[in-house]
């Protein structure tokens, strides 16, 4: 048992296991390099670098064809700590080393926390409109909204990632019926059945309900390119204790929500960019594209924005340009794009708690850098005087 | 040393088994009504939506919709998912030119009142009163379409901006067409402008 132990520890400080792990991921960073030619940076990093086990399709069925971004740098983590801790030794000599390992070790754990704690999400803003909420680039929800109230709306998102559970019955307390996911296209096209021209590849559309009665859909491939999203498109029927209440098509394609009134409440429903609610609002003042005169070259872009909270702690003006985010209640607001004729700015939206960390990371390696060649210099020129 | 080294090795070894489960879970929450919809650009843009969607009266507006025919300087522009057909107007000289967005929504969309209110808005001016509405909207009648124009101009912000929009009521939907771009651009296109209006037809 202790030879065992034994054995398990050595694994884990060797040297060897570092030099492996390094030229794992120089592979990594390689092969991922080069399947984003395919996929796009998303999914590359979804692929190989946020999971343990990189899987291939081959011939439509994933196969495990490489270690993941996690486990190689979760084992080089684990490999750098366990080897301090085995081999930890306080002196000055040794500072310098265990600054920069210490560095190390806290960029990848700063890695490991922006894989799982970061949030991307774009807000967009005509300008004098105000908004108290992002929506994500990548991400969507089915959105059942209680419209009843005439200021308030309750609204029970349900993450896309559920709906392609087909026949999940989705129960929530505060819908009085059940959503029962019935088809799910990652990506879809839409059309009015009478306009659909012949030829265009469709599938069956059960919808019995709303406006999804009267269309077509013609699934499409996923989309892996940087600037475009797939629209994704499901099939829910709607279950209340007296049975079906029918079959509705929701799309982010359809961008009004389709009503209909059920034990009392007026209800919307749609499958919409997931949304994230903030407690505060921007108004987009004014949006500014300068250029350099008598040219279409961009000098520079900025948004003029309101923040207002509901409390009125807060109720400022802010210029946010490019390298000049503003930074609120962690979150960073960075210009990002703009639209309809310079009218309509789009504010990236990035929730990253550990932002901070890489920053740091460097700092404690530049110092260790510093102070170990230092002190070998330091002793080389002594011993040269010396000489 | 030993201990904390093996407590170290299956604490991590837990954690990076553990850190691949997430599930995502169903919120409900209460939030506070939107104001009235703002038709264009309210939500993102997705580049991918397919060339057929411009033709059809299916994202935004059910129903049949609208054919035009559009002067030959102005060039088609890049789709969008919430617009019907984008026109680009070149200005002179590389000068910034003028665009025409057309959107097209179900019912009538808070009425001409919340939506002139709402051009003027993005124009930097104050809102109309109900009584001077009537007074803003210039009438046309175009086959068997009732249509409304409005002119805005902004002098006072440089540089000058002016808005030649349309709200065509058509088959329990309202189109929008809305002219944006530099004054003199603007103003030198609305005989054009005022000529595609009058091309306007029910595409069936």
């Amino acid at each position: 048992m202790r030879a065992l132990y034994l054995e398990f520890v050595r694994f884990f400080v060797s040297l060897r296991l570092t030099v492996g792990l390094l030229a794992l991921s120089a592979l990594l960073v390689l092969f991922a390099t080069l399947d984003q030619v395919h996929l796009g940076i998303w999914a590359v990093q979804e692929k190989w670098f946020r999971s343990f086990i990189v899987l291939h399709e081959l011939k439509g069925f994933p196969v495990p064809v490489f270690p993941g971004g996690y486990f190689i740098g979760g084992l080089l983590l684990i490999n750098l700590v366990a080897a301090h801790l085995k081999r930890f030794a306080l002196t000055w000599k040794k500072a310098g080393i265990q600054l920069v390992h210490g560095g190390l070790i806290l960029l990848l754990l700063g890695e490991l926390l922006t894989g799982l704690l970061q949030e991307e999400y774009q807000l967009r803003l005509d300008e004098g409109q105000t908004r108290n909420y992002s929506e994500s680039w990548r991400f969507n929800e089915l959105a059942v909204v209680d419209d009843t109230n005439a200021t308030t709306d309750i609204v029970t998102a349900i993450p896309e990632q559920l709906l392609t559970d087909l026949g999940n019955e989705l129960q929530v307390p505060a819908l009085p019926f059940r959503v029962v996911p019935r088809a799910y296209y990652p990506n879809a096209s839409l059309m009015l059945k009478e306009n659909v021209p012949a030829g265009r590849p469709v599938v069956d559309n059960p919808a019995t309900a709303g406006l999804g009665a009267r269309l077509a859909i013609t699934p499409l491939p996923i989309t892996y390119q940087q600037d475009q999203r797939n629209l994704p498109a499901a099939l829910v029927e709607l279950f209340g204790p007296e049975g079906s209440l029918g079959t509705y098509l929701v799309s982010t394609m359809l961008t009004e929500p389709q009503r209909f009134s059920y034990a009392g409440r007026e209800w919307t429903l749609a499958l919409r960019f997931r949304r994230a609610y903030k407690p505060y609002a921007l108004t987009l003042i004014d949006f500014s594209h300068d250029r350099y005169a008598g040219t279409e070259i961009p000098k520079n872009f900025s948004s003029r924005v309101r923040l207002t909270t509901p409390d009125g702690r807060d109720d400022r003006e802010v210029l946010i340009y490019m390298n000049n985010p503003l930074r609120y209640d962690g979150l960073t607001f960075y210009q990002a794009g703009f639209d309809n004729n310079d009218k309509t700015t789009v504010l990236q939206v990035v929730h990253n708690p550990s932002w901070l960390i890489p920053y740091i990371s460097c700092l404690l390696m530049t110092l260790g850098l510093l102070w170990q060649f230092g002190a070998h210099l330091l002793g080389f020129s002594r011993k040269r005087a010396a000489a | 040393m030993r201990r904390p080294l093996s407590v170290f090795l299956s604490a991590s070894l837990s954690v990076l088994a553990l850190s691949g489960c997430r599930r995502e879970e169903i919120q409900t929450y209460t939030v506070k009504k939107e104001p009235a919809a703002t038709p264009v650009a309210s939500a993102p843009v997705a580049p991918n939506a397919d060339a057929a969607m411009r033709n059809t009266a299916v994202t935004t507006a059910e129903g049949p919709g609208l054919n035009w025919t559009t002067p030959a300087h102005w060039k088609p522009g890049p789709e969008k998912a919430m617009r019907k057909a984008t026109f680009l107007i070149p200005g002179v000289n590389g000068a910034p030119g003028a665009e025409l967005a057309v959107t097209a929504f179900p019912g009538d969309v808070g009425g001409p009142l919340a939506n002139v209110n709402r051009w003027r808005g993005q124009l930097s001016l104050p809102p109309l009163a109900e009584g001077d509405l009537t007074a803003a909207l210039n009438h046309l009648d175009v086959g068997p379409l009732h249509l409304d124009y409005v002119e805005l101009a902004a002098a006072g912000s440089p540089p000058a901006r002016r808005v030649l929009g349309a709200l065509v009521p058509h088959a329990g939907a309202t189109w929008f067409f809305k002219l944006d771009g530099p004054d003199a651009v603007v103003a030198q296109e609305k005989p054009a402008f005022l000529a595609f209006l009058q091309s306007l037809r029910p595409a069936n």
